[in-house]
């Protein structure tokens, strides 16, 4: 029990991992009801949890709650095929890295702000009956004990306060620990990195599988996923610029108030261009529909994973879920307030904040607020997936050219505009607020949300002004040569 | 014959309107549809008929249900009044066939009012397509498909009717289809 005190992190590793892996499993249900849905039909709604052999639950249909366990099972029953002359590491390896990747990324995320914790250790061992001045080596020992139960990811606040108590001596420790995995100060550059290694995983299982269709697809996975990175990356750095941190939690830390103590000082209001150009950029990430041209089933067979069977499919397929949910959770950090439950945190204090609310609302004294601010930045997360789905569901394929072209010629430059109007309204409105590392303010939030309308505007018109794209329908001109060849042609002439 | 540059339509595509061109308004349109759907299915409007529990020779057409009369299932081989085999081995049915599924061999008929009569009539139900072109060929309408549709079976050799077999169904669905 002392061991999770000090590394709460590997407690809230363990329910973070539980808890999506599940989530991945149930979300290839939700991702075939919402298609189902869709096109006007039920969906799966026949395996429930007894899977048609336990007593009692096999009679059970549940709505088909059973069906991502049967899937797993089945895939774990699969022959394990590879074919000749794939290369016999890299075939293994492209899946492992491929959801190792999304995996690891989870691990910055924000779930539920910061837990202030106040814990009285027994002291008396070191200074029996006296508390010790300032400086003394007794003293200098019971500060080693308090910092030891500090966890590695939290800090101490202020000074332990050493009392004699009943039977001895005691010290009140006061410390804070991000409710995260690990606390990193470069956490969405960290995401990103280790995100766009997934292009790694498409590439080399293209490429080791032997095939055709499977490295044609590995190619353009390539092409368009780094292709994508840079709008992405534009579209992340108005954020960034915005609050002056890389620090994922402390994005989210200064969305989670208002502006006129109403509107929720999200992002997505500020910067709704930035969301919408970091959207699309997201579902190119993901390889998911309308971007899935990595395994466009009617062009390529299956795409990258055309060779794959069994678990290893298995796997590429479950590192899409991951990705959607790991680039999902990020969106919802950096558009959505993360953590922040507008409104109705004003029901209960600790929700809010109800340590410095002034400073930070980040910080409470409770775990369970720490625990709903988790599920609500995970329903927030389930609801941008939702939308992935949706819009897989609702619009067709891109070609290839269209893709590319959209990528060039309309994310990034008009991502390159917005990047730019930020950094002036920021000089124009928030230079104070900049210093003073305050939230974006009401004013500058509506200068940011003009510049957000004038750039799309502008980009509307500037539209009508690109030169056009070589024509998508090229004809070749019939040979001069083969009409007259001909003798029924020539009869004509 | 050769196509001459005459022949060639030159089609262009029509001009984006500017909601067009910035993909978003549309996009939007397009989530608009599909949602709307989605908010009717979860509303019960869904078209899916629950198979074993549900069967479509219970519902009304407009519902999804099917017409028994004018389905094409499972064959049968009709009976006369005197419970004899209807057919006169006249291979008026496997010469239609278009998927040469019929195999019939003739005998010498035991009665007086024929020639002949099939002392063997296998069909392969699973070389079948179902058109129901025997039926039409038939000149004594000996040969009829029955509205059944759920013929299962766990081997091929199964699924390959016999006479015995195909007067069986006769037994089962004459007094649902009468002949």
């Amino acid at each position: 029990m002392d061991f999770f005190q000090t590394h709460p992190w590997v407690l809230i590793a363990i329910a973070v991992h539980l808890a999506i892996l599940l989530a991945i499993a149930y979300l290839i249900l939700l991702e075939r009801k919402v298609a189902s849905w869709v096109q006007d039909r039920l969906g799966p709604n026949r395996v429930g949890l007894g899977l048609g052999i336990i007593p009692i639950l096999k009679d059970m249909k549940m709505k088909g709650l059973g069906q991502p366990l049967a899937d797993g099972i089945k895939f774990l029953l699969k022959e394990d095929f590879r074919p000749a002359g794939a290369d016999k590491i890299l075939f293994s390896v492209a899946p492992a890295l491929m959801i190792a990747v999304v995996i690891v990324s989870i691990a910055v995320l924000p779930w539920g702000g910061i837990k202030q914790t106040t814990r009285i250790i027994d002291v008396t061992s070191v200074a029996d009956g006296i508390v010790p001045a300032a400086g003394t080596p007794e003293y200098r020992a019971i500060m080693d004990q308090c910092n030891a139960i500090v966890p590695a990811t939290g800090q101490l606040i202020g000074q332990p306060i050493i009392h004699v108590a009943t039977g001895g001596v005691a010290a009140r420790v006061t410390y804070r620990y991000p409710f995260q995995i690990a606390t990193l100060n470069v956490g969405v550059l960290f995401i990103f990195a280790v995100l766009a290694l997934a292009v790694y995983g498409v590439v080399i299982g293209g490429w080791a599988s032997n095939n055709k269709y499977s490295f044609l697809g590995g190619l353009r996975g390539a092409a368009q996923m780094i292709s994508y990175e840079v709008p992405l990356g534009l579209s992340l750095l108005c954020i960034i610029l915005m609050f002056g941190t890389l620090d994922l939690g402390e994005i989210v830390d200064k969305q989670a108030t208002y502006w006129g103590s109403f509107v929720p000082a999200w992002n997505v209001f500020c910067q709704p261009l930035a969301f919408a150009l970091f959207l699309i950029c997201i579902h190119a990430e993901a390889n998911r529909a309308p971007f899935d041209l990595a395994e466009a089933e009617q062009e390529l067979v299956g795409g990258y994973h055309t060779e794959y069977s069994s678990m290893r499919f298995a796997l590429f397929f479950l590192s899409e879920y991951a990705g959607m949910i790991t680039t999902s959770a990020v969106c919802v950090a950096l558009f959505f307030g993360g953590w922040h439950l507008p409104w109705l945190e004003w029901l209960w204090s600790p929700l809010r904040g109800n340590v410095d609310a002034a400073a930070s609302p980040a910080i409470t004294t409770s775990l369970l607020a720490c625990v709903i601010r988790a599920a609500v930045f995970f329903a927030k997360t389930l609801l941008v997936i939702f939308v992935f789905m949706w819009v897989r569901w609702s619009l067709p394929r891109f070609r290839f050219d269209q893709l590319m072209s959209l990528a060039w010629r309309a994310l990034v430059p008009m991502s390159l505009a917005l990047l730019m109007a930020t950094a002036l309204v920021i000089y124009f409105f928030g230079a104070a607020a900049q210093r003073a590392h305050l939230r974006v303010g009401g004013t500058m939030a509506l200068a940011m949300l003009g510049a957000n309308v004038i750039i799309g505007a502008a980009s509307l018109l500037a539209a009508r002004m690109l030169p056009a794209p070589p024509p998508t329908n090229r004809r070749l001109k019939i040979r001069r040569g083969l009409e007259q060849s001909s003798p029924v042609a020539g009869a004509a002439l | 014959m050769i196509m001459k540059e005459d022949d060639v339509k030159i089609l262009t595509e029509p001009r984006l309107s500017l909601a067009d061109q910035f993909y978003l308004p549309q996009v939007l349109i397009g989530l608009g549809t599909t949602m709307k759907h989605l908010v009717g299915v979860l509303g019960g409007k869904h078209r899916v008929i629950q198979y074993p529990e549900q069967r479509r020779e219970d519902l009304p057409v407009d519902q999804g249900g099917m017409l028994k009369s004018t389905y094409h299932g499972v064959h049968r081989l009709n009976k006369d009044a005197q419970g004899r085999v209807k057919c006169v081995a006249c291979f008026m049915c496997s010469t239609a066939c278009p998927a040469n599924c019929i195999h019939i061999e003739a005998a010498e008929a035991l009665w007086d009012d024929r020639e002949k009569y099939p002392l063997t009539f296998v069909i392969d139900e699973l070389r079948c397509i179902y058109c129901g072109m025997c039926e039409e060929a038939c000149p004594v309408d000996a040969i009829e498909l029955t509205s059944l549709y759920d013929l299962i079976g766990f081997t091929r050799q199964e699924m390959i009717f016999d006479k015995a077999k195909l007067l069986e169904v006769f037994d089962r669905t004459v007094k649902a289809e009468p002949m």
